[in-house]
């Protein structure tokens, strides 16, 4: 969802290069001269999302060709409405466009026909804010007609096709993340698909090294002596303790000094779970020893407040709650050394097995 | 919409808070009550209060400065067109559809 899909983005240049042509074409048109400013926006904006739709066109031909005339027709039909501010229907014409191309965006990516990218959300927003532009009623206006209704239609089209679009959009890339995408947020480092016999090895012996250096800190005060810090809120299941000096001096998956030790905080104090090695730069993943086994993962687009040291996931829309920030944390591998049905390497640790540690 | 991006960031705060983190239940109320105060002010706006222009303005501009601190931080903050669109572009827009100037429809 926060990428830009590679057949997508000549839709984005498409859309960025119709602007100025927009600019340049549309005051041709009579009517132009007498519009609002506001229809003027608007029917710039739409000349722009016709314009990220006819670029699309073609890479939908060959195994899509009923969504290729869709973006055809809708393509031609924002460009004819561009060119007819004067028209007496426009504002009609032009709402129902706008909201049939919104809601027909939001079924294909429900029904699976469409991932959701940055140039399919990108291009809603600019939809909906032209939506806005066509309803608002302003002075100035040659035939101020229907304002109460257009005000309604405002009210309620804008709050209920953002929101719609927003959780749709949402819901499906957490129910059905692509290949890479492990859970929520973390992306996985490209590994081969199954390991070789050399990878498991090496796998093991990561997890022997690492399983041995950090038994002393099942006594988290050893922990804290050496310099681990919780990370977080100790309401949690499970808190990251993290040591500063080691992030510092850049180890690179090194058992005998892992960047973070996991916890599990229950009734009777903090329980070791693992360690985690953590790179310190983002995008750079560290060596990939065991192959798919000891894949590396980075969590991107998080918000992350430093106020308890909590995080919650960026919306669709590219907002994080007010105190937070959006960041990427650099790549990060977890060896866990309890049981973990996901595995000694899993991204996360299991949330049944960690409430069945709190309870005994 | 702006006022609407911001409720939907403090209902997405939710699932955290009820996940354990306290202090994510602060920040979801704060954004629920921006979200408010950004939906007055738009209403002060049609209505044609000074006083509102000049929140908003203040308000876009306060957006504008924490956007262009975190895309120029090294933090791997989103830099995608959404977030250009929705952090950058639209107090932009709001700002210059704020300015004084008699053609113009919101001025």
């Amino acid at each position: 969802m926060f990428s830009v899909s590679t057949e997508h983005a000549i839709g984005l240049v498409a859309g960025l290069v119709a602007i100025p042509v927009a600019l340049l074409l549309l005051p041709r048109q009579k009517a132009w001269r007498d519009a609002t400013a506001t229809v003027k926006g608007a029917a710039v904006l739409m000349m722009a999302t016709a314009a990220v739709h006819l670029a699309l066109v073609g890479h939908h031909t060959q195994g899509e060709p009923l969504t290729a005339a869709l973006f055809v027709v809708n393509g031609i039909l924002f460009i004819a409405l561009s060119f007819s501010v004067g028209w007496r229907h426009w504002r009609l014409a032009s709402s129902a466009m706008l909201v049939a191309t919104i809601l027909g965006y939001v079924v294909y990516v429900v029904a699976g026909l469409e991932g959701p990218d940055q140039v399919g959300l990108a291009t809603k927003l600019v939809e909906l804010t032209a939506l806005g532009l066509v309803l608002v009623p302003v002075r100035g206006e040659r035939r101020p007609s229907h304002r109460s209704i257009r005000w309604t239609g405002l009210g309620v089209a804008m709050p209920v096709l953002l929101v719609t679009t927003n959780a749709s959009l949402w819901i499906v890339d957490l129910v059905r993340p692509d290949a890479r995408h492990i859970h929520a947020g973390a992306v996985l480092q490209s590994t081969n698909a199954v390991a070789t016999q050399r990878q498991l090895d090496a796998a093991n012996e990561l997890y022997r090294e690492t399983q041995a250096s950090i038994a002393p800190y099942s006594d988290w005060h050893r922990a804290w002596a050496a310099g681990y810090r919780p990370g977080g809120s100790q309401t949690m299941p499970s808190t990251h303790w993290m040591n500063q000096r080691f992030v510092d001096a850049g180890y690179v998956m090194d058992p005998q000094h892992p960047q973070g030790l996991v916890y599990a905080n229950t009734k009777h104090g903090p329980v070791l779970l693992g360690a985690m090695f953590q790179m310190k730069r983002i995008g750079e993943f560290g060596p990939d020893a065991g192959g798919p086994v000891t894949a590396w993962h980075q969590h991107e687009n998080i918000c992350f407040t430093p106020l308890g040291l909590e995080f919650s996931l960026m919306t669709p829309t590219a907002t994080c709650p007010l105190g937070a920030i959006s960041i990427s944390a650099p790549p990060m591998l977890h060896v866990w050394i309890v049981d973990n049905p996901g595995g000694p390497f899993a991204v996360d640790f299991d949330a049944k097995v960690l409430k069945k540690i709190d309870q005994s | 919409m702006q006022s609407l991006f911001w409720l939907i960031a403090g209902l997405s705060a939710a699932p955290f808070v009820l996940g354990g983190e306290a202090f994510m239940a602060a920040l979801a109320l704060a954004s629920l009550l921006l979200a408010l105060a950004t939906l007055l002010i738009g209403i002060g706006i049609l209505w044609r209060r000074r006083r509102a222009r000049a929140f908003a303005i203040a308000l876009e501009v306060v957006c504008l400065l924490g956007s262009a601190l975190l895309l120029l931080l090294p933090i791997g903050s989103n830099k995608g067109p959404v977030s250009l669109l929705v952090n950058v572009a639209l107090p932009i827009a709001v700002i210059v559809l704020l300015r004084k100037d008699p053609n113009n429809p919101f001025s």
